[in-house]
């Protein structure tokens, strides 16, 4: 899982993250959220429609969304999260459409952006942690929906960051600094971490299919 | 290549590498015991799971979550099912918790068994889980209340509802259904063999047929 055009334009010495760059990761992850928002949602009305509907996704115990899409954590804020993610992904994939066509927001709606995509991630791990340790299956589609969430998050706040460089004390600066220059080397270590933390819950697993 | 690629793949290679080099490392020593057999990883009874009843003559047994709802339907046919074969058929109740508090219901049971009272926070638990079922906040005061009720030593059965052991248990029993590839509740299983019964008479004729046997 390597991270999106880690491309070599826009080495620009202070804007790691370009406008473009934003967009275009916008435009590709939004879409690829909605489209696994769109496919649970749907599994998740089938599964209603009849109860016996086995899911496409169920491949194993361990590999299921059946068990999990049928859980309480799946209906988080009491209305099925697909519904959340369809929302959040199509907007997303609009404002990366915008980025891209050099349009150019004010400062509000980036705060706007930052505070969402935000809750995205925390949401996305507060599943992750529930995927692993509480209900112990994966659901497939539900890790489509993770993989995407983390650079949309990543990507946004290291555009947001550059634009306070410079003005804060030394120590933030500095962080800033990492952040941006180091933009592809965090969030591939964010991924593999998380790889890790699934490899590692469902060893037994893993080994058995060896 | 930009540094941050290359850092990037880099790290994806140690990490890989480390993974895939544990794993196949891993899959060898598990391989060695097996070959000989003697330590299945995966139990479909184990001694310590829960007995409603010790008949001898077949072994049903029971993937159940005590908030699920296919379960608490089930739970009344069972109750004659053992009135009628308990004294043939050895029930085995086995945890398999996918709600929000049924780990706290099955942690429950497993302490009441500790003071031999399994089969009496069975029922109650069945009996009750409307007022427990189905919420989002932990329900474990509930169950001490339900084990006060039922005449436990309350400390105790504290104890062992917080004892790490208990609920290692509870996992093994998880780890045990998800090797028997069972993925939801109730699951039942006579003599070894799935059961997937359309009806109650259905049950009823596949346990005749193992005491027949």
């Amino acid at each position: 899982m390597t991270e999106t055009a880690a491309g070599s334009e826009a080495d620009f010495a202070h804007v790691q993250v370009g406008a473009r760059r934003l967009g275009a990761l916008l435009i590709g992850a939004g879409l690829i959220g909605l489209a696994a928002a769109i496919v649970l949602l749907v599994e998740k009305l089938e599964l209603l429609v009849n109860p016996d509907y086995i899911p496409t996704c169920d491949v194993s115990p361990i590999l299921s969304c059946g068990s999990v899409m049928t859980t309480p954590q799946a209906e988080a804020f009491g209305i099925p999260n697909p519904i959340i993610g369809i929302a959040g992904f199509a907007a997303v994939a609009v404002v990366g459409g915008a980025v891209l066509a050099g349009s150019g927001f004010r400062r509000w709606f980036w705060v706007g952006a930052q505070v969402g995509v935000t809750f995205a991630v925390v949401f996305v791990h507060w599943l992750i942690y529930q995927s692993l340790y509480v209900i112990g299956a994966l659901c497939p589609y539900c890790m489509v929906v993770w993989a995407v969430t983390i650079p949309i998050f990543w990507y946004t706040t290291v555009y947001n960051l550059q634009h306070f460089q410079g003005s804060t004390p030394r120590w933030a600066r500095q962080s800033i600094e990492i952040a941006t220059g180091y933009h592809g080397v965090l969030l591939t270590a964010w991924v593999l971490l998380v790889i890790t933390l699934i490899a590692a819950r469902f060893w037994d697993y893993w080994i058995s299919l060896m | 290549m930009s540094k941050n690629l290359a850092l990037s793949l880099a790290l994806i290679g140690v990490v890989g590498l480390i993974l895939a080099g544990m794993l196949v490392w891993n899959s060898q020593d598990e391989s060695s015991p097996e070959a000989v057999g003697d330590e299945p990883t995966a139990q479909l009874v184990r001694e310590d799971s829960p007995r409603l009843s010790e008949g001898e003559e077949a072994v049903f047994v029971e993937y159940l979550d005590f908030e699920c709802e296919g379960c608490l339907a089930l739970y009344p046919v069972i109750e004659d099912l053992r009135d009628k074969y308990g004294d043939r058929v050895e029930f085995v109740v086995r945890h398999m918790p996918l709600h929000d508090n049924s780990v706290n219901a099955a942690l429950a049971a497993e302490a009441a068994a500790e003071q031999g009272e399994f089969e009496a926070m069975y029922q109650r638990l069945f009996d009750s889980v409307d007022q427990w079922g189905h919420q989002s906040t932990s329900q474990a005061e509930t169950f001490v209340g339900y084990a006060d009720e039922l005449g436990l030593d309350v400390d105790r059965f504290r104890a062992d509802v917080n004892d790490p052991a208990t609920l290692a248990s509870i996992e093994q029993s998880r780890q045990d259904a998800q090797a028997f590839g069972v993925t939801g509740t109730p699951t039942l299983f006579l003599d070894g063999q799935r059961l997937e019964p359309t009806s109650v008479a259905d049950l009823e004729a596949s346990i005749e047929a193992a005491l027949n046997d």
